[in-house]
Order: structure tokens, then sequence, then C-alpha cells
């Protein structure tokens, strides 16, 4: 066609020229082509110069139409034009297009707010454990002083004496040096008292932490004189509102610990819980009052003794002297005092560790590191696994936008801006997600925190939810908003894909893979969980069926602390005699026994025994035996049978010292017969055999047998003892008839704990069941999501074979053989997440299997059985779909593209 | 911001795809609306229309080459939910002359 009229070339380069930059090249061949058109037409119709004076018209004026519809566009989206602004409107539009999608609007924000809540919670906990600076002035200065103790451990406690050297000698390193001691004794005001957990200080403590006093003028100098003349106390804030009703006029009043009035000096801010992470100390008294509190434990003031160990020392930093430089200063303090005092600092060294660098304790922060990594890391798949499905949503939703992002595109739309739009609209709904999570975190910390251990003291469990945590839940939302909006955001809006609308088979093939690749990870990801959370079900299964080896049924466990209460070894022994025969008075209670030790109650009391033939860890070949005292009514009591050889009896003779050993103890040293053998146990003379008792659990419900000596109690004073009650009645009947025969017996009676026999039990299963609870509700979540994953995938790719589907079925493919082929795809691809997933299951399994009861490394129930209804569901998700594309009328099939 | 409704010019060039039927590319819109109208049409105004009607869903486009050598062109036809539209406009336009008469001007 050689006569067909063409644009002259440089007008038709000028328009390519001026059209927006952002109309990608194969749409700005058909524009040019359409003007191409209409210049021919125009031509025929008005001649070659009308046309080409229109033509050239058009090069401005098309260019021009396209740049305003794009300025609207933008103005239309961001009034202002600044990003801010922008984003605003972003948000507008997606607040609209959340609520077109309500259910998908819904399922996301429920599962990020599930994981985006698992993480917050853990990390509320991991905040206020580990990262949470210590609240002291210029916390930077401040370092942890240690001494190597006898086990050779190099973060021990001091000794005074030790510390009364350092705070002569040290000047120059140190601003100045504290002490502080552990207090637990009996606390109240005149007329009742409770257990007090509180410490004894230098009096220069606060002022070197920069405690100010809310109230009163705290300790001065003057307290630091010869020990028992301070009878003064600093209390809590938290003990000033309770005891004292927040009585400004508290100064000068008197409060009472182990039956001495101690005058009321000071009161601590409320943000001030003491010296000792996780505990909270509610008085403080003078570390010159160390012997007269402790007069019940020895005779001689522990300040004076350079072998007593129990003293925490916290220093100050001079100025301008860095750690380094006073642990160097410490070295040749170490060797100074093992010169001085062979004796006692023989090898002996000393060292300081910045305060802000210890969580808890250097030991235990090498435990609690690891535990904490991996609860994140669990947390964190959680919240992987909600995005990896919402990542895939997003592309299936992306195939549906795809019309309307081409469009856009083809109108010029910047790329930047719609990936911008898409990833406001997915941070919206994570950070709704988020906003709900801080809810789902509240209620995790609280049901976490109101299930305490089992020891008397009260822990300070306060996992606030602070700026910190706030803003750890605002970055994981956004990430979270990011990372499941950015991939199908570019993919959706990559113009090579989005423009070129009807023939794009290789992008199709390419957002196929990725959606694979998002199914396969997403089944892997849930096997993991699925299978964790079938070990911990199971390990809780077996640790709720397995047996303590003691009486479970209904019984009451009080524990008298006699020492705390005011009496002394003579009255002490009257009161556990007399107690015995008030309780058996009772016509409802038939059993009593008591122990120091009780079983499974999360105590350790150890003792080194000599051995013929064996030898243990210690240095002396020492073997450390688990050992407790008991009454002789303990054995029948607690449903302990004696194997061999007898129990305790009231008419044994005085003298020779009787004890009872487990029978793993008895099978482990004495093979041939323990009953009549002897053990040495350091003292100067043997302990005597009488008796084999059947194995307990001791110290955790999932232990094997563990040897363990039974003293006697009646052959040594013990100021405090468990006392385990059992009778017609319940449990918290017992328990209330307990306290009051006790209580009625000695109206100042200290309780160090009570509680039924049932919660002592239920305080074991707490963390397999937590743990088995947390797994199965993520694992079940993440099966959902896996399932509703699998679903898409396969009704995609249905959608993408209709045609395929048509033709099949038109030569003569069956339905269910259509449907096998559709399911089929779904099915390779949880084939292949199964097996990696098992494969991650199985090295987090052997992470895991030290917190497992009696479940094996490879249990086949999880690992065989997780993977089967991993199956059936899958099956089930791509059936659905598959079946419904399946009954497509090929005809109608085969006209669709 | 997508209309969901049918603005006039919108209108205009639905019906001229709807004339033209299966020849309804972006030029042949634009040359019969300006013999049907008798006005000089902007062709930039009926692109970034038929972009609109496709956005919103009441028209579809599909990319062809109606001859051999030929050029390819997007063709464009009303959608259901277009020609819905339109008949809703029409019915309502319909509505508001009902019974008037506009005398003699």
């Amino acid at each position: 066609m050689s006569d067909r009229p063409t644009v002259p070339p440089g007008l038709r380069a000028r328009i390519a020229r001026r059209l927006p930059r952002s109309v990608p090249a194969p749409e700005r061949e058909l524009i040019l082509a359409e003007l191409d058109d209409l210049y021919e037409l125009r031509v025929a119709r008005d001649g070659v110069d009308a046309a080409t004076r229109w033509y050239r018209r058009q090069t401005r004026r098309f260019p021009l139409r396209l740049h305003a519809e794009r300025a609207r566009e933008t103005l239309f989206n961001a009034r202002g034009g600044r990003s801010m602004g922008r984003i605003g409107m972003d948000a507008a539009y997606a607040v609209r297009r959340m609520l077109k999608a309500p259910g998908f609007t819904a399922v996301a924000v429920v599962s990020l707010a599930l994981g985006i809540g698992a993480n917050t919670a853990m990390f509320s906990i991991v905040n206020a454990v580990l990262l949470a600076d210590p609240p002291f002035e210029r916390p930077s200065e401040l370092v942890e002083l240690y001494t190597s103790d006898a086990s050779g451990t190099p973060y021990g406690p001091w000794s005074y004496p030790d510390f009364t050297d350092l705070r002569e000698g040290s000047g120059e390193v140190f601003a100045g040096v504290s002490a502080s001691r552990t207090m637990i004794a009996s606390g109240g005001l005149a007329d009742r008292s409770a257990i007090l957990l509180g410490e004894a200080v230098t009096p220069n403590h606060f002022e070197l932490h920069g405690v100010p006093m809310v109230l009163g003028p705290g300790f001065g100098p003057q307290y630091d004189g010869p020990s028992g003349t301070s009878p003064v106390v600093v209390i809590s804030h938290g003990l000033w509102l309770q005891e004292f009703g927040g009585d400004r006029d508290v100064i000068g009043q008197s409060y009472r610990i182990n039956q001495l009035d101690y005058t009321v000096v000071g009161v601590t801010p409320e943000w001030y819980t003491g010296s000792f992470p996780a505990f909270h100390s509610s008085a403080f008294t003078p570390m010159n009052m160390s012997a007269v509190l402790m007069a019940f434990q020895s005779d001689a003031d522990p300040l004076e003794q350079r072998g007593s160990r129990s003293m925490f020392v916290r220093g100050r930093l001079a100025d301008g002297v860095s750690v380094e430089q006073a642990n160097g200063w410490l070295g040749g303090f170490s060797t100074a005092m093992g010169e001085a005092h062979p004796a006692t600092n023989r090898d002996r060294v000393y060292q300081a560790i910045r305060l802000d660098e210890i969580l808890v304790h250097p030991i235990v922060d090498r435990a609690l590191l690891p535990v904490a990594g991996l609860l994140m890391a669990m947390v964190g798949l959680v919240l992987l696994i909600a995005c990896v499905n919402l990542a895939g949503f997003l592309l299936a939703r992306a195939e549906a936008r795809r019309r309307e992002i081409g469009v856009r595109l083809a109108l010029g739309a910047g790329r930047a801006a719609l990936v911008r739009q898409l990833l406001v609209e997915t941070t919206m709904i994570a950070l709704l997600g988020g906003l709900a999570g801080i809810g789902v975190a509240h209620l995790a910390v609280d049901a976490l925190v109101s299930v305490r251990p089992p020891i008397p003291v009260p822990l300070n469990l306060d996992f606030p939810l602070d700026g910190r945590v706030l803003g750890f839940t605002l970055g994981a939302s956004v990430l979270a908003g990011v990372l499941f909006g950015l991939v199908p955001a570019l993919q959706a809006t990559n113009p090579g894909i989005a423009n070129t609308l009807r023939d794009e088979a290789g992008s199709v093939t390419r957002r196929g893979r990725m959606r694979s690749a998002l199914v396969v990870a997403q089944v892997a990801f849930s096997v993991v969980l699925l299978v964790g959370s079938g070990l911990f079900l199971r390990s809780l299964l077996n640790a709720q069926g397995a047996d303590p080896g003691f009486y479970e049924g209904e019984a009451a466990i009080i524990w008298p602390q006699l020492a705390l209460t005011g009496l002394g070894e003579a009255e002490g022994q009257e009161y556990w005699g007399e107690l015995e025969r008030r309780l058996l008075a009772d016509p409802d209670i038939t059993q009593v026994g008591f122990t120091d030790f009780m079983p499974l109650g999360f105590g350790v009391q150890t003792r080194a025994f000599q051995i013929d033939g064996f030898s243990g860890d210690r240095a002396d070949g020492g073997i450390e035996i688990d050992i407790g005292s008991v009454s002789a009514g303990f054995f029948a009591t607690l449903e302990v049978p004696i194997v061999v050889g007898r129990g305790f009896d009231a008419a044994d003779p005085e003298g020779e010292r009787q004890v009872v050993v487990s029978r793993a103890l008895a099978s482990r040293y004495f093979p041939n017969g323990a009953v009549g053998e002897t053990l040495d146990a350091g003292g100067s003379e043997p302990w005597r055999i009488i008796g084999v008792a059947e194995d307990t659990k001791v110290r955790t419900i999932g232990e094997d047998p563990r040897p363990k000596v039974y003293m006697w109690a009646e052959q040594q004073y013990l100021e405090g003892l468990q006392v385990v009650v059992r009778g017609r009645t319940s449990g918290p009947e017992l328990l209330a008839r307990s306290i009051a025969i006790a209580t009625e017996l000695e109206p100042r009676l200290v309780l160090f704990d009570r509680r039924t026999m049932s919660e002592h039990l239920a305080v074991h299963l707490f963390p397999p069941r937590m743990a088995a609870l947390l797994l199965s509700i993520f694992g079940g979540l993440a099966l959902l999501l896996a399932a509703i994953g699998i679903w898409g995938v396969v009704s995609h790719s249905a959608a993408k074979r209709t045609r395929e589907v048509g033709i099949r079925m038109t030569l003569g493919a069956t339905r269910p053989g259509i449907v096998r082929m559709l399911v089929g795809d779904g099915l390779r691809l949880v084939v292949v997440g199964l097996a990696g997933g098992l494969v991650l299951a199985a090295a987090t399994g052997v992470l895991v299997s030290g917190f497992l009861y009696d479940v094996g490394l490879f249990d086949p129930v999880a690992y065989l059985g997780i993977p089967l209804v991993l199956l059936i569901v899958s099956v089930g998700a791509s059936w659905v779909p598959a079946s419904r594309a399946s009954r497509a009328d090929p005809l109608i099939a085969l006209r669709s593209d | 911001m997508p209309k969901d409704t049918l603005g006039e010019f919108e209108h205009h060039v639905l019906l001229a795809a709807h004339r033209l039927g299966e020849g309804a590319y972006t030029a042949a819109i634009v040359m019969e609306l300006e013999r049907l109208t008798g006005r000089d049409i902007a062709p930039a105004a009926v692109y970034i229309a038929l972009r609109r009607l496709e956005e919103v869903g009441f028209a579809a486009s599909e990319l062809r080459t109606p001859e051999r050598g030929g050029r390819r062109r997007r063709y464009f036809t009303p959608t259901a939910d277009g020609i819905g539209q339109m008949q809703e406009s029409r019915r309502r336009f319909e509505a508001l002359w009902d019974g008037i008469r506009l005398g003699d001007v």
C-alpha cells in the first residue's frame, strides 16, 4: 500500500517524546498506532493538509491530556502533593478497598493479630528480662563485682570482711562500693506478720545507685556502726501502701521484723524493686543488723567471717576509669587478698562486670539467651507463616486487580506510586493486626503471669507494654505489612507484566512459581509447628498420665516456718509434735507426714557422700545425692512403699543415724542389698541404711529414677517443714482445716507456703501444658492458613487452565480425570513442602527433646500422623476448587482465555 | 478514584463502541463520535475515557491484529455491566424527560 498516507516522522517522534515517561513501551506503540489510524482517516475525510494540521495540534494536546490526567490522579490521591499527604490519600483509598473485601481483611487482620500478638507477648517478656536498662543513675558507670566461689565459678558473692577491704583500698578506681544481701524474715505491724522479702544493705547503697527516698532521710553513715545498733528500716513503696496505707507520717513509726521493732526512716520510689532481678524487695535494713536478723541461723556474726560469702557487691566507677582499668586493679587486689588471708582467699579471683551487660546473673544469662532465642524464633515463625499466607492471597488478588493496575500504568501512573499505594494498603492491614495483636499480647501475658511457680516469695513478674514493646509491635507490623505486600506489589506493577494484558504466559508462570514457592514454604513451616505441637501434646499426655510415684489424691500441704515465727529449737520441737497430734485428732484427717524436701517441690537439696568403688563429680570424689528429712508417717501418707527393710519408727533407739534410701540408690550403689550397709556423709559416724523405698519423682516429672536419701526428721531439729495432710474430705477443705489448726496452736505462725496436692502437681504440668497449648494453637492456625493457601493455588491454577480443561473435556477427558489432574497440581506442592518441613521438624525436634517427657525423638504419631492430617486437609482444600473447575461447560471453557 | 456511574462523555464513548461492534478501536470511536456529534473530539479524552471504563469494568478490551500485516490495536466492547449501566442512564434520563415539553426553544 504505497499510497497509504503516513504521518510526518518528525511529528510522530515529537508525540512519542512528550508522552509521560511512565507509559510503558508497548502501550506507547499502541497510542502512536491509534493516532496513525486517526491521521489516515482524517486524510481520507479532510485531506492531507487539514489532517497534518490536526496531527500537529495533537503533538501538543495528546501528551498534555495524559499529563493532566496523571496530575489529576496524583492530586486525587494527594491533595497538597507532599508525600505524607499522598500516603494519607493512599490510606483513605486503602480503607475503601479493605471495606470492599471484608473477608480478606478480616482473615488478614486476625491472622496477623495472632502472629504479632504472640511476638509482642514474647518480646514484652524478653524486654523486661533481657533488655531493660538498670533503672539507676548513669547506669554505665555501675558494675557488679564477683568473686570465684567454692566450686570455682567466677561469679560468686563476697564476704563482708573482703568487702570492707575493697571499700578501704579501691578509691582510685571506684567512686564508691556498696553491698547488699537477701533477707527472708517475718515482718508486719505489731499485731500480725507475714513473710517479708528484703535486703540488708550498706548505708550508702541507695546513694550509690542514685535511688532517692520518696519520704524520709533514708540511711546515713551513722548506721554503719557496730553490729545490731541500727534498728531502722527503709520500706518499699508497695509496703508503704500496703501496711501503712500510704500514710505520709510514716517516718518514725515502727515496723516489726523478726519480733524486733524497727523505725521507718525512708520510703523508696515506686519503680525501685531492689537489687535482685525478678524479686521485689519490700524492706531494707542497714547491713549491721545482719547478725540480729540471722540470729536463728548461727551464733556468729556473719559480718565478721571472711569465709561466709553472701554479699552482692556493686561499685560505681570513678571518673574516667574504665571497667578494664578497674579489673586491672582488682587483679592486684586478688593477689594481695590471697597473700593476706591464705585460708579463705588463696587463688580467689575478683572481677567487675558492667551492670548493663548483666541480665539476671552471668551464669543464668548463658542459659536464658538460647531459650529466649528459641521462643522468639517460634513466634517469629508463626508471624512468617501468616505473612507468607497473606502474600499468597495478595498474589491471587493481584491477578484480579491486574487490569485496574494495568490501566493505571497505561495512564501513566508512576510505578513507585502504585507500589507505595499497595504497600500502604498492606501496612494498614498489618497495623490493624498489630493493634489487635497488642490486645492478644496483653491477654497472653496476663495468662502467663497468672500461673506462678510454687516458690514462697513474691516474684516481680511485671511485663509492661512500654514504649519499647509498642515500638517493637509497630516495627513488627510495618515489617509484616511490607513483607507480605512487597513481592505481590512489585509483581503486580511490573509494567512488562501488568500491561501486556493478554499474552503474558511467561509472567503467569513466574507469578505462579512465586505462589507455589510460598505454598511450599507455608506447608513446611506448618509441618514444623504441627510436629512440634504433636510432640508436646504427646509429652503432655504422657506427663499427665505419668506416675509421680507418690499419692496424688486429695491432700493439703502447709509449710510452717518456726524460726520466722519466733520459736526456738525447744519450742519448735514441741510444736511439731503437738501439731501432728492435733491434726490427727481432727476426725476428718487420717494421715499426716512431714518433710523438708517435698518431691516435685522445685527445691533441691543435696549432700555429698563417699561411697566405696564409686566417685562423683566433686574434687574429693564425693557423690552429690538428693537428701531430705521425713517423719515416720511420711511414707504411709504419700503412699511410697518400703520395698526392703523398714521405715522409721518412733520406737527406734536414739543415737545411730538411720536413713532410708530410694530403690535407684540401692540398685546403683548396693547391688548386693542396701539394708544394713552404711553411708559416709562426711560426719564422724556413718549412717545406717534401714530400708529401701520405692522411687518417686524428685525434681521433675520427666526424670529417670534418682538416688535419694531420706533422713529421719526426729533425729535433727528442722525449723521449716512441709506438712502433708490427708483425710476424708477435699483438698481445699483439708487445707483450711490444717491452717486453722496450725495457727490455733501458734497465733504468730508464719506459713511459707500453702497449697492443695492438685495445685502442687499442676505446677509441674504447667510448662508442657503451656507449650502444647501454644503450639497447638499456632499449629492449628498454621494448618488452617496452609489449607487456605493450597485452596487459593489450586483454584488459581484451575482458572488459568480453564481453556485447557475445556479442550481436554472435548477430547473425552472425564470429570474425575480433570479433578485428579488439578488436585495433583496442589498435592505436588504439598508433598515438597511436607518433605522440607519434616527435615526442619526433625532438626527442631532434636533441639526441644530436652523439654519432652517420654517421647521418642522420632515419635511415629507426630511424624506420620501430622503429615497424614496435612495431606488429607490438602486433598480437601484442592478438591473443592478442582471439582468446581471440572463442572464448567466445555464450550464456555473453550471460549475463555 | 474510579466512579461507579457513567459520565456523559463516557456514556457517549461506550455507546459509540457498542455501535461499532467488532471494529471498536480508539481511532474508530473518535471518528464515529465526530460523525455523530459533528464536533471535533480529542483523541486523548477518548483514550482516557476508554481506560477508565475498563478500569471500572464497564468495558473490556482485547489486543487484535485484524488483517495480516495490519496494525495491532486494542478493541473495546461494553461489558454486561457497561450495557446495564447505559440502560440505567437512559432510563433515568427518560424519566426526567417524561411529560416535559420545552416549548419553542
